[in-house]
């Protein structure tokens, strides 16, 4: 094996640095070179590990989800399509790495009904994603609920086709 | 009948524009003058500079009684004398008509610069001749009602509901709501400060704006003594409740701002205390705080929704909006323990609950059929009854003497005002020229 052969394979999957110490090291002693830095390549062939394809993936399917999740009239009951919404944000959220994440999610209703007791319904729905994110793994402390009732639809008209677009509970990572 | 109050709306309009009071709303009233009280309100004469008043206060008094949905006024055109006092009214002039009441006055400007506004209430119907012991006397019974007082230019046009309110109370023996206020909430997307918390004359006239927010503002709520208005402001990014002093400058006070929501807010009758819903335990209950002491105590213990709560006019008991059997329906409870006892059974959704004075009365929203709409029902019978036929309507509130309901609702797309009789027989629309209005709430009396 060339130390020209052996170098390639550490540009590929090294560091900067790696390759600093291997452009500084002795070419005629190769047999040293090659002992050093075998300890610290050997492990890296795979070019994603396991974790980062998931992340990846994981990110594509949360893209695809979006952020909302929808809801029938006067009930807090989350879909099944809602859930596999939630799912993705779930695992996200529940990685070790996020845990520094919070998460509001806003609660929100059609117009239809009393101000006040929608306000209450826009509440008792985010607190029902709020505990499948949680049923899902994520740390209570990641998940912020507020309540906008029926005051910021995003569909002004006044029929179905506006009301089932505002019945809704939004995962804002905004913080 | 009905051109003629085409006519007299559009020249109250146009004497309003001449004057350039800011006006808000238009009035248009959509269903139930058949069975008003045919009356006449005469334009009160004037003395004084060559500008004339700056209200035309007879204009003002006709369209009040109008909108009680009570009387209907003659149109102006249709008069049958110009006189600006009892001595020149000719009762069998009216009389033939079909006039059942006539209404002069005149303004004086005084050198101070005030004005001396005097009128004087005819009842057509009565006598004001007799015999006696053979011989005939005219006295002046027929005067129903007699009212002079000095007013500064400006507040003319309230006192002229003033004076219709005096008119109303002498005609049907009821207190007139004329003099009051609203307060509403109004809403316009396309600008920063969407969310406007408006106070106007109970007629939409002399809009100020009392605070605004680049977010959401709800719940309105009169102190008894109509001098603060209690209301939720999202402007920390979600609901809070804040009490403003409305004529005084200065912030508003945060009253209530914990974990959850905080909402609905509702005076006591006595102005001591604020019930409200707040979630911070878990899920929304009724508390109340103590305004003097800054001490909240929980209402309602139940995992429902509790919310909305209202004062019944004795202060003793609290009606409100539950979920607990399945679907939100009326609640009452007494203060002083009782377990709350439900009061509606009629569709699936009953909220926003009100009382009138008198407490004989409930006002809410119901939810028959999808359609949610104005609803009375008789406290004793517990007998209810929808007397809108608006869409989607919420937050119903009553004038101080119960006669009349405003609300919010959709005509054509856009979110509007419109009152009710409580009654349900007038109905009128107070569209407002830009934007969407909402969340009505009466004032007490001033």
């Amino acid at each position: 094996m060339s130390i020209v052969k052996f170098g390639k394979s550490v540009v590929i999957v090294a560091s900067a640095t790696l390759l600093f110490a291997c452009a500084g090291s002795n070419t005629d002693d190769e047999q040293q070179v090659v002992e050093t830095v075998k300890p610290a390549v050997v492990p890296t062939p795979p070019t994603k590990t396991p974790e980062e394809l998931a992340a990846e993936a994981n990110a594509a399917a949360r893209e695809a989800a979006g952020t909302t999740v929808y809801f029938e009239l006067d009930e807090d009951v989350v879909s099944s399509k809602g859930r596999a919404v939630l799912e993705a944000h779930a695992w996200f959220l529940s990685q070790a790495e996020n845990s520094g994440i919070v998460v509001t999610v806003d609660g929100h209703c059609d117009e239809r009904g009393t101000p006040a007791y929608n306000l209450a319904l826009g509440e008792r729905r985010s607190k029902a994603v709020a505990q499948i994110l949680m049923s899902y793994g994520v740390s209570s402390s990641q998940i912020k609920t507020v309540s906008h009732g029926e005051q910021e639809p995003v569909a002004m008209g006044h029929d179905e086709a506006s009301w089932s677009q505002n019945r809704r509970a939004v995962l804002d990572y905004t913080e | 009948m009905i051109r003629s109050i085409l006519i007299s709306i559009i020249f109250f309009g146009s004497t309003l524009s001449v004057t350039a009071v800011a006006e808000e709303f238009d009035f248009i009233v959509s269903g139930g003058v058949d069975s008003a009280r045919p009356v006449a309100v005469l334009p009160f004469s004037w003395q004084g500079d060559v500008n004339g008043p700056s209200q035309d206060a007879a204009a003002v008094i006709s369209s009040d009684l109008r909108r009680s949905g009570r009387f209907n006024p003659m149109g102006r055109h249709e008069l049958l004398q110009q006189v600006d006092n009892y001595d020149d009214v000719n009762v069998d002039l009216w009389k033939e008509k079909g006039i059942e009441a006539v209404v002069v006055g005149r303004i004086t400007q005084v050198p101070d610069g005030r004005l001396k506004v005097a009128y004087e209430l005819i009842d057509v119907y009565r006598k004001n001749q007799e015999i006696v012991n053979g011989k005939l006397y005219t006295s002046n019974r027929n005067k129903l009602d007699s009212y002079s007082l000095f007013v500064q230019p400006e507040n003319l046009r309230f006192h002229a509901h003033r004076i219709a309110d005096r008119i109303y109370e002498k005609l049907t023996g009821e207190r007139g709501a004329f003099a009051t206020r609203i307060a509403y909430v109004a809403v316009d997307r396309s600008v920063t400060k969407s969310h406007r918390l408006m106070v106007a004359d109970a007629d939409g006239y002399a809009a100020q704006e009392v605070y605004s927010s680049s977010q959401s503002i709800m719940s309105p709520a009169w102190s008894p003594d109509a001098q603060k208005l209690a209301y939720v402001s999202f402007e920390n990014g979600r609901s809070e409740v804040f009490i403003k002093d409305i004529y005084k400058a200065g912030k508003a006070l945060r009253v209530a701002a914990f974990e959850g929501i905080n909402s609905a807010p509702s005076f006591s009758p006595d102005g001591n205390r604020l019930a409200l819903t707040l979630s911070r335990d878990g899920n929304p209950e009724i508390y109340i705080l103590d305004l003097n002491t800054g001490r909240f105590s929980r209402i309602t213990n139940h995992y429902g929704i509790d919310t909305e709560a209202n004062w019944t006019p004795d202060g003793q008991s609290i009606s409100f909006t539950s979920d607990r059997g399945g679907r939100p329906q009326i609640y009452r409870k007494n203060l002083f323990g009782d377990k709350p006892v439900r009061l509606t059974y009629e569709g699936n959704y009953n909220a926003s609950s009100s009382f009138t004075p008198d407490g004989k009365t409930m006002v809410m929203i119901n939810r028959t059929n999808g359609l949610f709409h104005v609803a009375v029902q008789d406290v004793e019978t517990g007998a209810m009854q929808t007397i809108t036929e608006t869409q989607l309507d919420e937050s119903p509130s009553l004038a101080p003497n119960g006669s009349m309901i405003i609300y919010a609702t959709v005509y054509r797309g856009r979110q509007v005002l419109s009152v009710v009789s409580t009654d349900g027989r007038f109905k009128a629309r107070l569209p407002s020229k830009k934007g969407e209005v909402k969340a009505p709430v009466w004032s007490p009396f001033l």
